[in-house]
């Protein structure tokens, strides 16, 4: 059995129209297991850091990472209350299903 | 949530972008098919206070010119799911993060429907997609 979540990629050309991405520092709050993380590396940005607070679905996220994201993507477990990051580093926030 | 919208404000750089993306205060609907062969066998009933909540938090920050608002997108987002097991996964997640009550008549009807009529149980809802531009 399968579940393919948005098949005609509505999601992520609606996320391109958005903002601009190419060379931009992302975070992704409530990345889950990374599925629209890929996506979103596909845009271009520099680097996404990503961040869920279940442990189990950033373990399925790293484990199902492409080497060829390894150097751009980074994921951790982590709560939006209190991200783990320094003021002011990120060009573009998503909430990802996570407000 | 009006503590996480300020988290984000905290880690994003001036002139930075928020994008608020998630689905649409309005039900599920679940149907058997793709594409324009999508047939309707039943509404979800989930609850919306969550989503409401969440809009009340936006409101918020943006009342106090923490982030101003930019064009709304809004697009239909499909979940393609192989058997009525899928479904059933999905339910159960759903239940994992709000209140839901049971939907055991969707699954009978989607089963009762794939019986008759086979191929992939499509899950669809509106999505919507804010950008919040950071002020200060």
């Amino acid at each position: 059995m399968a579940m393919i979540v948005d098949p005609q990629r509505r999601e992520v050309r609606a996320l391109a129209r958005a903002t601009a991405w190419r060379g931009k520092r992302v975070l992704e709050i409530g990345c889950g297991d990374g599925r629209l993380t890929l996506r979103l590396a596909g845009l271009g940005p520099r680097r996404i850091a990503a961040i869920d607070p279940d442990a189990a679905s950033v373990r399925r996220a790293r484990a199902a990472l492409p080497a060829r994201h390894r150097r751009r993507v980074e994921y951790r477990v982590g709560s939006a209350l209190r991200l783990p990051y320094r003021a002011r580093q990120f060009d573009c926030v998503v909430f990802a299903w996570a407000l | 949530m009006v503590h996480a919208l300020r988290e984000a404000h905290r880690v994003l750089r001036p002139g930075g972008v928020l994008l608020d993306l998630r689905p649409a205060a309005e039900h599920r609907r679940v149907g058997i098919g793709e594409g324009r062969r999508w047939r309707l066998i039943g509404v979800m009933r989930e609850g919306f206070e969550e989503d409401w909540a969440a809009d009340r938090a936006v409101a918020q920050v943006l009342r106090e010119r923490w982030f101003r608002a930019g064009r709304r997108q809004v697009f239909v987002l499909d979940r393609v799911m192989d058997g009525a097991g899928d479904l059933r996964t999905w339910i159960a997640e759903f239940q994992q993060r709000r209140a839901l009550a049971s939907h055991a008549w969707l699954l009978a009807r989607t089963e009762r429907a794939l019986e008759r009529t086979p191929g992939a149980i499509v899950g669809r809802g509106p999505v919507r997609l804010r950008p919040l531009h950071r002020l200060g």
